[in-house]
């Protein structure tokens, strides 16, 4: 064990690996303290939509020759606002015309990236992120959205959980519900557009759903359900790294895994509280 | 009369095409419990909702305490402040994790950006109060979910006397409650109408009650069909106006 700890120590000195253990914490706490909101408000599956779309961005920007991570951003808010849009007027049901849209946009996504040769063998990339790629402008960019995130959820907490608990009521107290949850909506885009990088396409909504799950089966009231799912998120993100360090596993699903299984524990310890009740 | 609280203007609100609520006015005074009575789909819901800036309004004035309420909705934040809302169903999804402080608490919150921590001892103290007078404050660690019926009634009663109000707006708030239950919210509420000085205005199916315990009734069939007290706006010939002439209140003593 001594020989692992020295390993784990000497692969933290390393600078890519800093870079990773702080770029997979700032998703997470990012991911936990959005994710509190995003479940509640029945989100979860349009974070995973919006996570699987973004596929359709980088296309995009590899089509008209453009850094994806700066086509990333603006195409994961535009298209996060139309989805919203759309599923604000449409007679469908919502889970239905997400899954319409982002097969659609995954689809669509892979098909543009094949007119690409040199990006074919790059889809696993795409898909599972690479966190240990993450750069210093990617930190510096995720540690500025985590502050505003936590301003934004901060300042307009007790507007945002009325909103949560009763949009009549909320709007009767003077809330701007349509300002609020567009602004939340563009927060979550922005998140999991800076986190695809790291996280990958498919696993990026598990870092916004599993924690947040995770925080609910141990929270009573909500100001401690916010603070337990961003520390969870930050918490899966140094565990999970420290286990791929530690057995040579892939990153992003190494935190995932974690993340199950602080999940799984949460389940075990309500189940127990609920039975000593 | 006292000062109005709530001025209405031919008021028309529209759903989709169909105009709900038509040239509808009508004037709430401070301290005075008004009820709307009607028909189901009779325009009361969508009348309150309106007030309220819940639905948009196509046409007319609405006046809360002398500031004009805008026709999308708009009402400066002092001004809501001083209204109070009790929703028809209130359904709190019970996987929401909150608890009965947690929820009165924000009905003491001024509506803007603010810290997490803002009002501190004040709001910890005004909840404690509001919770006692509805003698609720043995529920304050309980989350919503696990409440009666009867008991989310006096917490969301607690939620509208937290901080000083002008006006409450019910709509059909005990719906859901046994006879015993809405004896007990109607009582409490009016004990606390005479202490707070409360404008009313509720909608309500409940005519004994509105006998009993208004001092004013709009009865509405999507425009105002009559209005004054008790006995003049529940007299048979109005009340058929309203429902048909198929409708017979009887009165018993006992």
């Amino acid at each position: 064990m001594p020989t692992e700890l020295t390993r784990i120590i000497e692969l933290l000195e390393l600078p890519f690996m800093q870079r990773a253990v702080m770029g997979s914490v700032l998703t997470g706490l990012m991911g936990g303290l959005l994710g509190s909101f995003t479940i509640l408000r029945q989100l979860s599956f349009f974070s995973d939509a919006l996570g699987h779309s973004t596929l359709l961005g980088i296309s995009i920007g590899f089509l008209l020759s453009l850094d994806p991570s700066w086509v990333l951003l603006p195409f994961s808010v535009i298209f996060a606002l139309v989805v919203n849009y759309i599923l604000e007027r449409t007679q469908l049901w919502t889970d239905a015309l997400l899954n319409i849209i982002y097969s659609s946009s995954l689809a669509i996504g892979i098909i543009l990236l094949s007119f690409r040769d040199e990006y074919r063998g790059g889809i696993t990339h795409l898909l599972f992120g690479d966190v240990l790629a993450v750069q210093k402008a990617d930190l510096a960019f995720s540690a500025v959205l985590l502050v505003v995130c936590a301003g934004f959820i901060g300042l307009t907490l007790r507007s945002q959980i009325l909103l949560t608990l009763h949009e009549p009521m909320a709007i009767a107290r003077g809330v701007d519900v349509s300002a609020q949850r567009t602004a939340f909506i563009v927060l979550l885009s922005l998140v999991v557009g800076v986190s695809i990088k790291a996280i990958g396409v498919l696993l990026i909504s598990a870092f916004i759903v599993i924690p947040a799950c995770a925080a609910r089966l141990l929270s009573r009231q909500f100001n401690h359900y916010i603070l337990i799912s961003a520390g969870l998120g930050a918490v899966s993100a140094v565990m999970g790294m420290l286990l791929s360090a530690l057995f040579d596993l892939p990153s992003g699903p190494s935190i995932v895994a974690t993340q199950l299984g602080i999940f799984l524990l949460a389940a075990l310890l309500s189940k127990a509280r609920i039975l000593a009740a | 009369m006292n000062d109005p609280v709530l001025v209405v203007q031919g008021l028309t609100v529209h759903r989709g095409a169909y105009a709900a609520v038509q040239d509808v006015s009508f004037t709430v005074p401070s301290g005075v419990d008004t009820a709307i009575i009607g028909p189901n789909g009779a325009g009361k819901s969508t009348l309150v909702q309106a007030l309220l800036g819940i639905l948009p309004h196509q046409s007319g004035e609405v006046r809360v305490l002398g500031h004009p309420l805008s026709a999308k909705g708009y009402l400066p934040p002092a001004v809501r402040q001083q209204i109070a809302y009790l929703p028809q169903n209130f359904l709190v999804d019970h996987r929401i994790p909150i608890t009965v402080s947690e929820l009165v608490g924000w009905g003491w919150d001024r509506v803007g950006p603010q810290l997490p921590w803002a009002g501190g001892r004040a709001r910890r103290l005004a909840v404690r109060d509001a919770l006692a007078k509805v003698e609720a404050w043995r529920l304050r660690d309980q989350p919503i979910s696990s409440l009666s019926g009867g008991e989310t009634k006096r917490v969301l009663l607690a939620y509208c006397l937290v901080r000083p109000r002008a006006l409450l707006i019910l709509d059909e708030a005990p719906a859901g409650l046994d006879v015993v239950a809405e004896s007990e919210f109607y009582e409490l509420l009016h004990q606390l109408k005479r202490e707070q000085g409360w404008a009313i205005l509720q909608v309500s199916h409940d005519l004994d009650m509105v006998q009993r315990s208004c001092d004013r009734v709009l009865c509405m069939n999507r425009r105002i069909l009559c209005e004054g007290t008790p006995d003049q706006a529940l007299a048979p010939e109005q009340l058929a106006l309203a429902y048909g002439p198929e409708l017979v209140r009887y009165k018993h003593s006992c």
